[in-house]
């Protein structure tokens, strides 16, 4: 980043800090980016154990699990939880706060209430139109007015919010390191023809059960294919649901680390994404993107738009196993498609760079900072004055 | 007794609504405002940057005068024309942009650059003016900001109309 002058900055992050989730790693890589580049940065999160804490983050309490869509969402509300929040913006003297999802009833929204000054937001949910948030709209409203600049993640997650909440976005993409997976080298163990699948595979959503009846069609056009499952949960379930002559073809491999996950992703043949809903930005995709490994996603449409409408890889019909399958041999027995669309995939991945996306992170906090002075809190006292002075103007 | 009290809160409620409200709009004015000082000073170096294009080596003469009759138009308009103005620099740039991919020697090559990275910059701020403007524009329809004219002698914002494609 060419930009010289180092700011004071705030992320605020609604979910537990502890619990594994696609906020979570944007929030801590993007901190980290900041702080790399010499700014100074404050996270404040929710967490369940105070003490493994990188020294950037603040803790706001113990996260309180909630159901919300379709997951278990650990947040964290509450008027111990708002005096703190109030704390932490007093004491910080930030130069921008950046708050995320704060359309969730969470710290952020409370960050979001209590402040003003220079504000930015993070849309990161994509979900289908719920009467639920009509409902809350006109609670919601005038406090998400307050913030100067409004960003969504995907087209998708920008549709969620102007329908729901009547207001733009500007796009900017999750941020991946593309560098760590462009340099991932190929392991033996993992090479052949082998489609890979990362994720939390028990959750419906994420769609194994989709690339697993594909299987016995594949297996017949493609007799040495193997499936490989990184991630972690409990096999046993899903080894029952298959055919005992394809066993021998699935692998687990259980929760990979950073450098296994480069290596893993450059090696297999194909790397599939069968969600069948629930994601708004797909950031293991895009890694798989800037690992260079061709890829075949379902066409929700954060995947839709991540793949270019297909020029970055192929698509298949969400939770049709069928088009999936034929995608898949289609792939597998063409090595030329293979490598346009690897290169084509890792071109593509340069847009989602942590070096491209924080510069454009960047200079929204720079238009946020325009004209206003350094975050406070929001004062109800001015207002009284305010009214007073103008109802007499009127009279 | 009791409808004394519920009377009182009723007030209570409302003087707090009034001003939660009051407090709102000149909150969404102070956007409206910020937005458009960034978006103006934005502009007026992209004029400036067009302008310099226009005196160097780059352009020839015709294009230059273009760029320039451009360039103070841009920087001249009122408020109400600007987004026009604004439009006709960037078509005047574009075609400038056009033909000058090739052999053109580092000074000018450093302005052209500066020039992508402002327009990114450009696109940036008009997608945060326009919705601060809409947003503006919506909650001030709403009766309680007209029956108590909570926007006082405000002026309602400009749209500003700039075309996406052009630029």
């Amino acid at each position: 980043m060419p930009n010289l002058k180092k700011l004071k900055i705030g992320l605020v992050c609604p979910y537990g800090w502890d619990a594994p989730g696609g906020v979570q790693n944007h929030v801590r890589d993007l901190a980290e980016y900041l702080i790399e580049h010499g700014h100074s940065v404050s996270v404040l999160a929710p967490t369940a154990n105070e003490e493994i804490l990188p020294d950037y983050v603040v803790s706001a309490g113990k996260p309180i699990a909630i159901p919300y869509n379709g997951a278990v969402a650990r947040v964290l509300f509450g008027p111990i939880a708002f005096s703190r929040v109030r704390q932490w913006i007093a004491q910080g003297e930030f130069d921008v706060l950046h708050l995320h999802e704060p359309a969730i009833p969470s710290i952020s929204l409370l960050a979001c209430w209590a402040a003003e000054g220079p504000m930015v937001g993070t849309f990161h949910a994509a979900a289908k139109r719920q009467k639920v948030i009509f409902a809350i709209g006109p609670i919601l409203e005038p406090v998400i007015e307050k913030l100067s600049v409004r960003i969504a993640v995907s087209e998708a997650s920008r549709l969620t919010l102007t329908e729901h909440l009547d207001t733009d976005a500007i796009v900017i993409p999750n941020g991946v390191y593309a560098e760590r997976f462009r340099n991932g080298s190929a392991q033996e163990q993992w090479s052949g023809e082998t489609i890979g699948f990362i994720g939390r595979f028990e959750e419906p959503r994420k769609g194994l059960s989709v690339l697993l009846e594909a299987l016995p069609i594949v297996a017949r056009f493609v007799p040495n294919v193997r499936v490989l499952v990184a991630g972690p949960g409990d096999t046993e379930e899903i080894y029952k649901d298959i055919h005992p002559q394809l066993r021998s073809r699935i692998s687990f491999l259980g929760r990979l680390t950073e450098e296994d996950k480069a290596d893993f992703l450059s090696s297999v043949s194909v790397y599939v994404a069968p969600n069948t809903g629930g994601e708004s930005f797909g950031i293991i995709l895009a890694e798989a993107m800037a690992a260079g490994a061709p890829v075949i996603a379902s066409d929700i449409p954060a995947f839709v738009s991540l793949l270019g409408e297909g020029r970055y890889g192929s698509l298949f019909a969400t939770e049709d196993s069928s088009d999936l399958a034929k995608k898949i041999i289609d792939l597998l027995r063409d090595d030329p498609a293979r490598k346009r669309l690897s290169l084509a995939a890792q071109e593509r991945s340069k847009f989602f760079d942590w070096d491209t996306v924080a510069e454009q992170i960047f200079s929204v906090y720079e238009m946020a900072m325009v004209g206003s002075a350094t975050v406070r809190l929001a004062s109800d006292s001015r207002s009284w004055g305010r009214l007073l002075g103008r109802e007499g103007e009127n009279s | 007794m009791k409808s004394g009290l519920v009377f009182g809160l009723t007030i209570l409620f409302s003087l707090w609504y009034l001003t939660f409200s009051a407090t709102r709009l000149d909150r969404l004015h102070h956007r409206v405002e910020t937005s458009w000082a960034n978006l103006d000073s934005l502009l007026q170096r992209r004029a400036a940057i067009a302008l310099e294009l226009a005196r160097s080596q780059a352009a020839d003469p015709a294009s230059a005068l273009l760029l320039t009759a451009a360039a103070y138009q841009a920087r001249e308009a009122r408020i109400e024309e600007r987004s026009q103005a604004e439009s006709g620099l960037s078509g005047a740039l574009g075609l400038l942009q056009n033909d000058l991919s090739s052999g053109v020697d580092s000074a000018e090559q450093s302005l052209l650059r500066e020039l992508e990275n402002l327009t990114e910059k450009v696109r940036i701020a008009i997608a945060i003016h326009v919705d601060a403007v809409n947003s503006t524009r919506e909650v001030r329809k709403k009766w309680i900001f007209k029956v108590f004219r909570l926007a006082g002698t405000a002026p309602l914002p400009v749209t500003y109309e700039f075309e996406h494609d052009v630029l």
